[in-house]
């Protein structure tokens, strides 16, 4: 299949509904010809509204869309080249697969012969040539899904909208077909704008991605880079499973202390000369078992989960837990929704995770060791990430 | 603005020919009521004068209207509208939480809502007969039949509650409907809510009184509105009963036979203008309502 | 209504109370067949028989002598109403069915003030343009045959059949609508392609509602309409409208000019139910 990818430019796009809630603020986003991007944030960060404009189906309130070098900021939908692939996958319900798969031709006056070549090579592509003459209603939720994304292949538009397309799907089966949507985009090369609430799919199918929240744009960038150098605490704690931990700390004299602990800052780090509070994050995977080497922490296990070959020890540090619009929004679904079983705990609770086979103590305290070179400092104020953390893999890279 | 009325020009264009038409027929139609209403037209030819508010001041005087017409059509609102919505709710109640042969109940409820007004005050007519001794008939016959010595006078009677008697087709008319949307009401309760109910200990009737009624409110006012547009607005139903018996006489009809039988245009056109009044005091808050509500 | 509450465990009273509702629920049902009842047996005596005194007893042999005395003196009324109650009906769901989508998934600013103001038009007093009505009508030479009582049927008929279709609409995902415009669906197209084709049961509803309605008016009909044009209503108020008229005759006719709109709820209940509902908005 020959298609011409086309890259997509937005510039200081914005959208205000009406009542006044501004969905989207000054974005600017540009996605590479042949680029598989991802959008990712919370509920309501404007993710979905970005791509909605993008199709045309939202109308921008300012700023411009480009898709490739055409302007097609007041083009309606219908005119524009893009095909979409929706959360519910809004198959028609009264037309057969093929006939679902053909519509997009039909309407721009592709000629029958041409239509029945490319919907039968498609159906070929994507397993559905027995399916062919069913009605949507008789499908299971993978063949819907497929003959979602077969409507928007054979269609060879300049450019794929995904809106959650996965959503739907039960658990085991989205991480099959995650895996194989990396291999259409690879065998198609078509330019492919991914929208998800999930940073795990966001973190596996995007070559970059973009964490929004409240409309801004976060972060725009590869997904090791998200992951190693956050530049907030929202994007800190946003990506990543389990979360990053959070603790209070202040810097002094060349250590960092918190809850009664203090550890050495690494040789040469940016802020071993600094005396201010800072928030510490810390990721679960720079822990260890105690005695290679690094900082030694003495803690008492609150919960332990086991995972089979690893386990989560969660255990709670004498420091108040870090509560900031930015950690809200990252762990709940929907924006300042307080979701807590347990509100009454107010201490800061750390996850490590260690491997399944170290002892655990009956009782009393396990000491873990921790990786002085991976620990991330914010300003307690702006949230910003402070120079001293683990590089950015571009800037410095392993 | 060229992208909006891209987007939305084919719309409005599609719906334009009926938008014109309803505008016309309705809205022009009522204003143009409105004007015949306030001239001096009797007769076959309209006049075009302008006599203000002397039709409606006439309406006031006029013994027909005041002393028989608008306490007719209160009394028959009040009656027709509380006996619908009590029959139309003991029936859903009864139906709530269904039972065998549920579908076979519902339809006979309802059928009568399937036939024209006329069909219905043709049979009632012959049921609500009060011949007396050896010509009792309809339901006073049945009655008697039935060792019932109940007799109903109100019917062709001098009695002033002639009216509420047309209550009885009416209501039987339109409780069915009033069932229909209590039941769809009730059991648009979530099953959830009222097991947890019952897990929280409530009894069916408190279940029914915590859990049930406030969600029932919006089907009240519903149901109020319809009957009572419907109550002031029917004519036919009170034609076929017994078109010149003052007793059950209403604007509606007054309306009907002083522009249609008498010629007097302006006094009808009057009539109808407050029926509209009346009409509209209770549906445009409806309106407004639904329409708002649906937005949220 | 459910297996769930089939199942569900009863108090000890509840035999007696399911009794007691059989009870009410039987002797409600009487009240409403009673007049059926009347009206069947009368229509079924043979016209000797027929006595208004003894209305309620069983006839001694069926006999269809009354129908055939009334037919022929309905039978044009009951040819006009099919001839106008079928175009009227479905011209104005044809019509409800295009509103009801631009109302509900091809809204411009405003489609909500719009369609209130189209309901409104549900609701009037029909007195209120009755004047106006019977003046254009003249004076455009409609008043007198059919085809001006389709014209009112259908655009009175507007707001509900519009109300209908575009609740039907509303409950249709607007990602269906979405996909169809990225897709390269127009107006037209989409309501073409993808609404109409699964318009089918607001159809039915939208039909059998304007039908009824349309069957069972009178108003319109008697103003607008000459002798040898009227609608079965009028021609059965003629008919039986006195009390001079022999009781079986009325009786008979009344069943005759029932019959379509009660073959009609008996066969296609659940649609005309919906019908119902929708008339009563979503409060």
């Amino acid at each position: 299949m020959i298609v011409k990818p086309s890259g997509i430019r937005l510039e200081g796009v914005g959208k205000r509904f009406r009542g006044g809630v501004d969905a989207v603020r000054d974005l600017d986003l540009a996605v590479a010809p042949g680029e598989f991007i991802v959008l990712v944030g919370p509920s309501g960060c404007g993710k979905s509204t970005v791509l909605r404009m993008i199709a045309g189906l939202e109308e921008v309130t300012s700023g411009r869309i480009l898709l490739g070098d055409t302007d097609v900021t007041q083009e309606l939908p219908q005119r524009r080249d893009v095909a979409m692939v929706f959360q519910s996958y809004a198959l028609y319900p009264r037309m057969t697969v093929r006939k679902n798969m053909a519509f997009g031709l039909r309407m721009r006056g592709t000629p029958r012969t041409e239509r029945d070549r490319r919907v039968a090579e498609v159906a070929r592509t994507l397993g559905l040539d027995h399916l062919l003459e069913r009605r949507p209603a008789a499908l299971s939720g993978g063949q819907r899904q497929r003959v979602a994304m077969g409507r928007a292949i054979v269609r060879e538009p300049r450019v794929f909208l995904m809106d959650e397309p996965l959503s739907n799907l039960d658990a085991k089966l989205r991480v099959t077909v995650r895996a194989q949507l990396t291999q259409l985009h690879q065998r198609l090369g078509v330019t492919t704008v991914y929208v998800t609430h999930d940073q795990i799919e966001a973190m596996t199918l995007g070559q970059r991605v973009a964490v929004l929240r409240d409309g801004r744009l976060q972060q725009f960038d590869t997904p090791r880079a998200l992951f190693r150098a956050p530049v907030n605490l929202f994007v800190a704690a946003f990506i990543g499973s389990p979360a990053m931990n959070f603790v209070p700390a202040q810097i002094a004299g060349g250590e960092v202390r918190f809850a009664g602990h203090a550890i050495a800052l690494p040789l040469g780090s940016p802020l071993a000369g600094a005396d201010r509070r800072v928030i510490l994050g810390v990721r679960p995977t720079a822990f260890a078992p105690a005695g290679v080497g690094w900082a030694q922490l003495a803690v008492t296990p609150a919960v332990v989960e086991e995972l089979g070959d690893e386990r989560y020890v969660l255990f709670d540090l004498d420091a108040p837990r870090v509560d900031t619009d930015a950690t809200r929004a990252a762990v709940s679904t929907r924006t300042g929704d307080d979701a807590l079983l347990l509100p009454d705990e107010t201490r800061a609770r750390f996850t490590a995770r260690l491997p399944a086979d170290l002892a655990l103590p009956a009782s009393g305290p396990l000491t873990v060791s921790m990786d002085p070179s991976r620990l991330h400092f914010f300003d307690p104020d702006t949230g910003a990430a402070l120079p001293g953390g683990p590089e950015s893999p571009a800037a410095g890279g392993p | 603005m060229m992208r909006r009325i891209r987007a939305w020009g084919p719309g409005l264009v599609l719906i334009l020919p009926s938008l014109i038409a309803l505008a016309i027929f309705v809205y022009g139609f009522l204003g143009w009521n409105l004007r015949v209403s306030v001239s001096s037209w009797r007769g076959l030819a309209p006049a075009h004068d302008f006599v203000g508010l002397a039709n409606y001041t006439a309406l006031w005087d006029d013994l027909r209207f005041t002393r028989f017409d608008v306490p007719n059509i209160a009394l028959f609102t009040v009656v027709f509208v509380a006996g619908a919505l009590a029959l139309g709710f003991a029936l859903a109640a009864l139906l709530d939480r269904g039972l065998p042969g549920e579908q076979v109940f519902r339809s006979i409820y309802l059928f009568p809502m399937a036939i024209s007004f006329i069909a219905t005050a043709i049979i009632w007519r012959w049921l609500l007969d009060n011949g007396e001794g050896e010509s009792t008939t309809g339901i006073n016959k049945l009655f008697a039949d039935a060792g019932l010595a109940w007799h109903s006078d109100w019917f062709k009677s001098g009695s002033r509650w002639a009216i509420a008697a047309i209550a009885l087709p009416a209501g039987w008319s339109l409780s069915g409907y009033v069932m229909s949307l209590f039941l769809a009401g009730m059991r648009g309760v979530p099953e959830d809510l009222r097991e947890a109910a019952r897990v929280d200990g409530a009894n069916a009737p408190r279940v029914f009184w915590h859990v049930v009624r406030p969600m029932l409110l919006p089907v009240l006012m519903s149901a109020v509105v319809i009957l009572a547009h419907i109550s002031l607005k029917t004519f036919d139903l009170f034609y076929a009963m017994d078109q010149k018996n003052i007793k059950i006489d209403t604007p509606a009809l007054y309306m009907w036979f002083t522009t249609f039988d008498g010629g007097f245009y302006a006094r009808g056109a009057a009539i109808a203008a407050l029926l509209l009044l009346g009409v509209a005091t209770v549906i445009v808050p409806y309106i407004w309502y639904s329409v708002r509500a649906e937005r949220r | 209504m459910t297996a769930r509450g089939d199942r569900r465990i009863r108090s000890r009273w509840a035999p007696y109370a399911l009794t007691a509702r059989y009870l009410a629920l039987f002797t409600l049902a009487c009240f409403f067949l009673m007049p059926v009842y009347a009206l069947l047996v009368t229509a079924l005596k043979s016209p000797v028989e027929v006595s208004v005194v003894r209305m309620w007893q069983w006839p001694h042999a069926l006999s269809l002598d009354n129908f055939r005395i009334v037919w022929p003196k309905l039978r044009d009324g009951f040819g006009n109403s099919v001839m106008m109650a079928l175009p009227a009906s479905v011209i104005s769901s044809l019509l409800g069915a295009a509103n009801g989508f631009v109302l509900a998934k091809w809204r411009f600013p405003g489609a909500d003030f719009v369609f209130a103001l189209i309901l409104f038009g549900m609701f009037i007093p029909y007195q209120a343009v009755l004047i106006p009505m019977f003046q254009t009508m003249s004076y455009t030479g409609l008043r007198g045959g059919l085809a001006g009582l389709v014209l009112v049927h259908v655009i009175y008929g507007l707001p509900i059949t519009t109300l209908i279709f575009r609740s039907y609409f509303a409950g249709v995902s607007e990602e269906l609508i979405e996909a169809a415009k990225v897709d390269g669906a127009g107006m037209l197209a989409s309501f073409a392609f993808i609404a109409l084709p699964i318009a089918p049961p607001a159809f039915a509803v939208s039909m059998i509602w304007q039908f009824t309605s349309a069957w069972n008016d009178f108003l319109f009909g008697v103003l607008l309409t000459t002798k040898d044009r009227w609608p079965i209503t009028v021609a059965l108020n003629n008919i039986a409208g006195s009390q001079a008229v022999p009781f079986n005759e009325a009786m008979a006719s009344a069943l005759l000019a029932c019959l379509p709109t009660l073959l009609v709820y008996i066969l296609l209940g659940r649609f005309f139910l919906r019908g119902l509902m929708a008339g009563a908005l979503k409060g």
